[in-house]
């Protein structure tokens, strides 16, 4: 330490400067003695260690004057900090609120008074994460993108698939597991991406698009199960807003089955696992294959045999019916005959038995007139010369001679007289 | 044969025949000609029942593959 000339006041050197700097913080905040700062990151930087610049909430960026902690996490601190961040899904990242439980830490190599953290408020940090969450879900609804891909038409045989997945990993063999074991042709158009990490959103969020101009019929996202921060990728906006704007229905299939990320919510359809997911759209393929086809086939065969047997009944049926109509014809008119041949008997013995008796009339009625009967009366014929029958006196003249027949002979005789006035 | 109509057609003609005799239509002198057309029409049709019904036995093995697709 050297003396200024002109106030007396003792010059310090640039260490002894920083010595004095440190005591003085010391005595201060005590000897590493922690303290919880709570602020807004403005800017994020890791590289081993982590650095972090905090400024108070709501501070704007423009303000040059707003106070900023420098604050940073050596590696060795940082590591498993950075393992509990991830396993509940969360990475720093600016705008977050989050509260740094550390010391003050002065680096005079660089001149910097900063903050060297050894704890982080993991529990109000997801609070904050879920606030961010809850925001962006109350956003995208706010816009009316929860809903959009719901609105999307289906092809109801959804067998052109695109699918952003990470070939190699569980997630992506569980599903084209069971495409592939289904009796259908899915076509597969695979967009390969990460699926955690910080690149991951991003690419998610190209694939979709790619694959959306790729005029593929369904897109699925689709990631195996793993830890919050695995999963956070489909938390992300971009993945959420490239979702929505996609034409084509898309279909997520992530992690186990109680997760629920903002792609799920945004998307068409979700499900809740990779294999579920497969499941599902051979579910919908197999739908319209039993109704479509294999219904309709079994229909078709049903109604030709139904067909055929309605024809071959008929056609017997109306060979009978001819059969029996003939016959019964036939027999109809066989009857007809016989019964006019019945008929024609009886007429004919009625006749003949008519006529017999008209016979036996006129017999009886001849008979009276029977010349022996009347002969055998006393009656006698009396015929002229030439045989005539002598019926008036006209039929003699006197002297002629005339034959007289009796019953039991003739004899002659001649004419004397004639009496009585010729008829 | 050749003379048959289309399956509707004949059976149209074929139920007539049937019909009239019903009605008693039909004397002896038609008798035998409308038997011989009802005849002909039947063995028309049961041949072409049995053609199609051969052609059906060839496809059906194909559509039955969707029909009993599991």
């Amino acid at each position: 330490m050297v003396s200024d000339s002109q106030s007396d006041e003792p010059v310090l050197e640039v260490g002894e400067f920083y010595q004095l700097l440190i005591a003085h913080l010391e005595s201060g905040f005590g000897r590493r003695r922690p303290h919880w700062v709570r602020g807004e990151i403005a800017k994020v930087y890791e590289k081993g260690h982590v650095y972090v610049d905090l400024v108070d909430a709501g501070s704007a960026s423009s303000d040059t004057k707003r106070p900023v902690l420098n604050a940073h996490c050596w590696a060795t601190p940082w590591a498993p900090l950075k393992r509990k961040l991830a396993a509940e899904g969360v990475s720093l990242k600016p705008g977050m609120l989050v509260s740094f439980y550390g010391y003050v830490d002065v680096y005079a190599p660089q001149g910097k008074i900063g903050f060297s953290i050894t704890d982080i408020d993991v529990e109000g940090l997801l609070g904050d994460v879920a606030r961010r969450r809850q925001e962006l879900i109350a956003r995208l609804m706010s816009e009316g993108l929860l809903e959009r891909n719901k609105s999307a038409t289906l092809s109801p045989v959804p067998l052109s698939v695109g699918l952003v997945a990470s070939p190699g990993t569980e997630g992506f063999s569980d599903f084209t597991g069971q495409l592939l074991s289904s009796k259908f042709s899915f076509d597969v158009v695979l967009v390969k991406t990460l699926v955690q990490g910080e690149q991951a959103p991003d690419q998610i969020a190209k694939a979709v698009a790619i694959l959306d101009h790729h005029g593929v019929d369904v897109i699925c996202l689709v990631r195996g199960g793993g830890s919050k921060g695995d999963l956070a990728s489909f938390d992300d906006e971009r993945v959420a807003r490239a979702i929505a704007r996609s034409t084509t229905p898309v279909f997520t299939g992530i992690g186990h089955t109680g997760d629920e990320s903002v792609a799920d919510l945004v998307a068409h359809t979700r499900a809740i696992t990779p294999t579920k997911l497969g499941e599902e759209l051979v579910a919908i393929v197999a739908t319209w294959y039993e109704s479509n086809l294999r219904y309709p086939a079994q229909r078709i065969i049903a109604m030709t045999e139904d067909v055929l047997d309605e024809a071959a009944g008929y056609l017997a049926e109306r060979r009978r019916t001819m059969i029996f109509a003939v016959r019964d014809r036939l027999r109809a008119e066989e009857r007809h005959l016989i019964s006019t041949r019945e008929r024609l008997v009886i007429q004919g013995r009625h006749l003949v038995a008519s006529a017999t008796q008209m016979l036996a009339s006129s017999r009886q009625l001849i008979s009276a007139y029977d010349p022996v009967r009347r002969l055998a009366q006393g009656w006698s014929i009396v015929t002229d010369e030439n045989g005539a029958v002598v019926k008036s006196l006209r039929d003699v003249q006197v002297g002629h001679d005339v034959h007289v027949l009796l019953s039991d002979g003739l004899f002659d005789a001649q004419v004397k007289e004639k009496k009585g006035t010729p008829s | 044969m050749s003379d048959v109509k289309d399956w509707n057609d004949a059976a149209g003609e074929l139920n007539a025949i049937v019909a009239s005799f019903d009605e008693g239509e039909v004397s002896v002198d038609d008798l035998f000609a409308k038997l011989e057309r009802a005849t002909t029409i039947i063995e028309a049709l049961e041949a072409r029942l049995a053609a199609t019904k051969a052609k059906v036995e060839e496809l059906t093995p194909r559509i039955a593959q969707i029909a009993d697709d599991e």
